[in-house]
């Protein structure tokens, strides 16, 4: 029982590195951004899928940005994908279509199997384009950010691309105000350091695109996958395409504002993450590809983020249960250092991250709500633990996975 | 003091202890004080003219007045909306700017000239100009922002520090140190030593060149093009007069030899050479420098996350497809011409040739 707490404390310590480094990257390293430069080129066409399914709330302010952007017209395809929908979001699309004579082709699913990737590998048949970009129904892009993501794939290395997601409805609970420490953390440092580092930027699914050559290359979305982005970026690396992220392009969306909500879109990336770290873990470690062995390490790591969770519940418990066996480690003192040291600064690594990303937005006020950073942790780690059991126990209980789309909060249009 | 009290006081004490970081969360969560989205702005479209464009309809409210100068020959002050002293001046006299020691000179006000104007040497304008005329400034002038609505001619060694934007030509002297922003709507010519950041204009071109050359850039191949890709793991080297009908990534140094042809897109991770007369018909983009020889074309972006050096008679885009160079750091060699935008985030340079 004790080498298993110590060996998670090391596993965990691994991640607590891990925070560490990039938040020190990001704070004193070299900035990539290679090709936010690019203002002037000969664009090429490109094509905008948006999956929406029930999004009466939020669709038309999608569409009325997209026919916005200053991406030459005649080159920019929308094809906004009704997926099932039981409201007004086919109406809405064909309304805009109407509005927009050759700009926007709807794509109505009326069957097929639920779910993000399924919907978008049906709509790949209206792709004629080589730069496909995605966007989620609730997401608002702004003018000039069509040719920002389009730009990445001047470089005939990028496979896949991640613009930066920034929270909309920050302001309506302490849920949404977490929820922006999040996505800070995540973008503005996680992902920004990876794209520093030359690791693993991960493909987000939205705000996002795909060069449609190495997506038919690895065989196109995987339907079954529960996160299809976390799917592709994998794929991609083993392929030998490179997913590169761009914190400057930067995308309005809108998080969850109850926890019910919350927790179940945890619980569907946690279990999309999982699949991904069984189909493609060892594979990317061992396996005969191109990725680097930083590539290998880093996105080795980034498969295991939402295992973590389980793990640090199991040392929690293993603790407490040597506590009260009186079990004392071979090495009480070194023991005593090591978790002291970890206590003071490991569990800091998060919070540290958070508060530089804040840093780096010159949002400084913010930072004074860290400390309820705990209360997302908590809820997020007993979350994805449960989900993560669920997703063991399956072949037991023989449960079949229930695709929850992520309610909107928007007043309807 | 007795084990009870001991131990109260102890679970007491790390209560507040626990307790006080939650203060000033709870009055930011209930005062919402930095509870706004990030400030994505959606109208950005990361446009070289937004402020000249900017400062054009700033000073369009005292455009009839100068019209009204200049039919009368005079000049006339008064004072900005915002607080800033401005200056019409309605004749092709220079007294105005100088001071009267006839020594070098600070116009403090902001400079709206409404005929072609001259300026002496030496003046520094801390505030914006507006040209209506054509613009000839003087040498080792210092401007802060410069807008001309015809030709714009800066001066040997002047400075402009934040953007400049010509509606005709704007040519630089030898030496300006072009900081921000300097775009034209018909050509850019920059003279030897020259430093510069950002420019955009139809036609850059930096030191001097063989006049007004032909479109001979070859035939353009449309970038949504699928293009095969050759993917190397170490260094690779494209012989002389070769033709490469692929993208080609590297993940070492890369060098394309005298007169090759790449007929898709180059990337190398680490230091990329391209010889004399190498034509590239996609982008050209390198992780670490770049050098690109005499005479080469390259019809796409072109990146480097480094450094890049570009030798004399090169040709980046072409009149009817413009495109984008960019690196922290440019050198680019009299006679190159790049249509579209060159961009060097840290500094660029024009170089003397010999």
């Amino acid at each position: 029982m004790l080498y298993s707490l110590f060996a998670i404390v090391i596993l965990i310590s691994v991640y607590t590195a891990r925070h560490y480094a990039f938040t020190l990257n990001r704070l004193f390293g070299f900035q990539r951004h290679p090709y936010i430069d690019i203002d002037v080129a000969d664009w090429p066409a490109v094509t905008i899928l948006v999956a929406a399914h029930n999004e009466e709330r939020v669709i038309t302010n999608i569409l009325e940005a997209l026919m916005n952007v200053n991406y030459p017209q005649d080159k920019m395809l929308v094809v906004p994908i009704d997926d099932r929908s039981t409201d007004r979001t086919g109406a809405i699309i064909d309304r805009f279509c109407e509005e927009h004579p050759g700009r926007i082709r709807p794509f109505h699913r009326t069957g097929g199997k639920g779910g993000k990737a399924a919907a978008l590998k049906d709509a790949m048949e209206l792709v004629e384009t080589e730069v496909v970009l995605v966007f989620d129904a609730d997401y608002i892009p702004p003018c000039g950010l069509i040719k920002q993501l389009v730009a990445p794939f001047f470089d005939p290395e990028v496979g896949g691309l991640m613009g930066r997601v920034v929270p909309l409805n920050v302001g309506t609970n302490l849920l949404t105000r977490l929820l922006d420490f999040e996505r800070s953390g995540g973008y503005q440092v996680d992902q920004q350091a990876r794209m520093n580092l030359g690791l693993v930027p991960q493909h987000g699914g939205t705000v996002a695109g795909v060069r449609l050559s190495a997506l038919r290359g690895i065989g196109g979305w995987n339907e079954n996958s529960l996160s299809e982005d976390t799917d592709l970026t994998y794929r991609l690396l083993l392929a030998g395409w490179k997913t590169v992220y761009q914190n400057r392009s930067e995308c309005y969306e809108e998080v969850p504002e109850t926890w019910e909500v919350r927790i179940k879109q945890l619980m569907r990336w946690a279990k999309g993450h999982n699949q991904a770290l069984a189909a493609y873990g060892l594979k990317l470690l061992f396996g005969y590809h191109r990725a680097t062995l930083r590539e290998r390490l880093d996105g080795f790591l980034l498969l295991g983020v939402y295992v973590m969770a389980p793990v640090t519940l199991i040392g929690w418990l293993l603790a407490l249960a040597l506590f009260y066996e009186g079990v004392a480690p071979l090495h009480g003192v070194i023991a005593l250092l090591a978790i002291t040291a970890y206590g003071a600064t490991g569990n800091f690594a998060a919070f540290f991250e958070i508060a530089a990303a804040n840093r780096l937005d010159y949002t400084r006020q913010r930072i004074c709500l860290l400390p309820f950073l705990v209360l997302g942790f908590g809820v997020s780690i007993f979350s994805v633990s449960q989900a993560c059991l669920s997703q063991l126990l399956a072949p037991i209980t023989r449960s079949q996975f229930h695709w929850d789309k992520t309610e909107r909060f928007r007043p309807v249009q | 003091m007795n084990t009870s009290l001991a131990t109260v006081l102890i679970v007491l004490l790390a209560g507040l202890f626990l307790t006080l970081p939650f203060l000033p969360a709870l009055i930011e969560l209930l005062l919402k004080r930095d509870g706004q989205p990030l400030n994505v702005i959606q109208k950005h479209e990361g446009e070289i003219r937004y402020f000249s464009q900017g400062f054009r309809a700033y000073v369009a409210p005292l455009l009839e007045s100068l019209r009204e100068c200049v039919a009368q020959g005079a000049s006339a002050t008064g004072t900005m909306p915002d607080g800033l002293e401005y200056h019409l001046l309605g004749r092709t006299d220079d007294t105005l700017l100088r001071s009267d020691e006839g020594k070098e000179a600070t116009c403090r006000s902001v400079e709206i000239t409404g005929t072609d104007v001259i300026l002496p040497d030496g003046v520094t304008f801390p505030n914006e100009i507006y040209a209506a005329g054509e613009f000839i400034g003087g040498g080792k002038n210092i401007y802060r922002s410069l807008f001309g609505e015809k030709n714009v001619q800066l001066g040997q060694a002047s400075t402009v520090i934040r953007w400049a934007h010509a509606v005709g030509a704007l040519r630089a002297e030898p030496d300006c140190d072009l900081y921000g922003r300097i775009s034209s709507d018909r050509e850019i010519q920059l003279q030897s030593g020259c430093a510069f950041q950002r420019l955009n204009a139809p036609r850059i071109a930096l030191g001097r060149t063989d006049g007004e050359e032909t479109d001979i850039a070859p035939e353009i191949v449309p970038t949504s093009r699928t293009v095969a890709r050759g993917l190397f793991d170490g260094d690779l080297d494209i012989k002389s007069g070769e033709i490469v009908s692929s993208n080609i990534v590297t993940r070492g140094k890369l060098h394309i030899g005298a007169g090759a042809r790449v007929l898709g897109s180059v990337k190398a991770h680490e230091h990329l050479t391209l010889g004399a007369g190498v034509t590239v018909d996609g982008s050209l983009i390198s992780a670490s420098t770049m050098r690109i020889g005499p005479d080469c074309q390259i019809s796409g972006p072109i990146i480097a996350e480094h450094e890049m050096s570009i030798e004399k008679g090169t040709r980046c885009g072409s009149a009817r497809t413009p495109t984008t160079v960019s690196a922290p750091t440019i050198q680019v060699a009299e006679g190159v011409v790049v249509y579209g935008t060159l961009w060097a985030r840290n500094e660029g340079q024009v170089v003397r040739q010999g």
